[in-house]
């Protein structure tokens, strides 16, 4: 996983303060493969209940994320039992590791 | 202001774009947000409506258009024009809008990001689920008032300087 432990601890921390405590993040896309090299970062929320405004939540976690790495374009990704479960979700519940 | 010939006639130029990219923008807003459209408040309903009506589709594209390009005139061209008239050091994107920030041109650097990663969300033919375009366009909406303020106080401090 091509993340410092203070860029994780901060991804957690936002997720927390924008989604919940409640919710778990997972890390998914090229920044698990070592031998990579930059890359956006791709991200899963998974949120235990509906979520009202999602567009919004993505797009502002994404961008305080972004701000924290210099710029780096970083996705957002939504799960929660409101939302429609599309390929993508499985692909990163299959290959997405927690954080 | 430094030396460099062209800067005025530039930001001239797109002082003008911007004046008429605001009122565009605004527009669409009132024809695509206002009561005799959607009564107010674009739904899930409207959402799942587009690919038959029409003329609702259109009215979406266009707002997006216009919101993506007054955004992307004010934070692409004009926003490292100013700062550079201004006497600031040529830097990254992000860089430019803590700047901008700090100089009371726009509400957050933050925000203004999220409106940028909101545009993606509010394209009907590639976002999939009606729910997340359903809020993506509400909250483009709701940030209008913020984009079209940053475009107005841009112009403002054009206007300060004498560089109209």
């Amino acid at each position: 996983m091509r993340l410092t432990e203070d860029q994780i601890a901060f991804i957690r921390k936002s997720a927390f303060d924008l989604a919940g405590a409640g919710t778990r993040v997972r890390l998914f896309g090229s920044r698990l493969d070592d031998n990579a090299k930059g890359g956006d970062v791709d991200v899963m929320l998974e949120l235990p209940t509906p979520i009202e405004n999602p567009a919004l939540l993505s797009a502002t976690l994404s961008a305080r994320i972004s701000r924290a790495l210099h710029g780096r374009k970083v996705d957002v990704l939504l799960s929660a039992p409101n939302l429609m479960r599309l390929p993508i979700h499985d692909v990163a519940f299959r290959d997405g590791q927690l954080l | 202001m430094t030396g460099e010939s062209g800067l005025v006639p530039r930001l001239q130029f797109l002082a003008r774009v911007v004046r008429k990219e605001c009122t565009h923008l605004a527009l669409t807003d009132q024809r695509l947000f206002g009561v005799e459209t959607t009564g107010s408040k674009f739904t899930l309903a409207h959402a799942k409506q587009l690919e038959l009506d029409h003329d609702l589709a259109e009215r979406v594209e266009a707002f997006v258009g216009r919101f993506s390009r007054l955004q992307d005139t004010l934070g692409d061209k004009l926003l490292p024009l100013l700062l550079s008239a201004l006497g600031e050091k040529h830097s990254a994107m992000i860089d430019s809008l803590d700047r901008a920030e700090r100089l009371g041109l726009l509400t957050s650097a933050e925000q203004w990001m999220t409106m940028r990663n909101l545009r993606n969300q509010m394209i009907h033919e590639y976002v999939e689920d009606p729910l997340i375009l359903t809020n993506a366009l509400q909250t483009g909406h709701a940030f209008v008032p913020s984009l079209l303020s940053a475009g107005t106080k841009m112009l403002a401090e054009i206007d300060k300087r004498g560089w109209t």
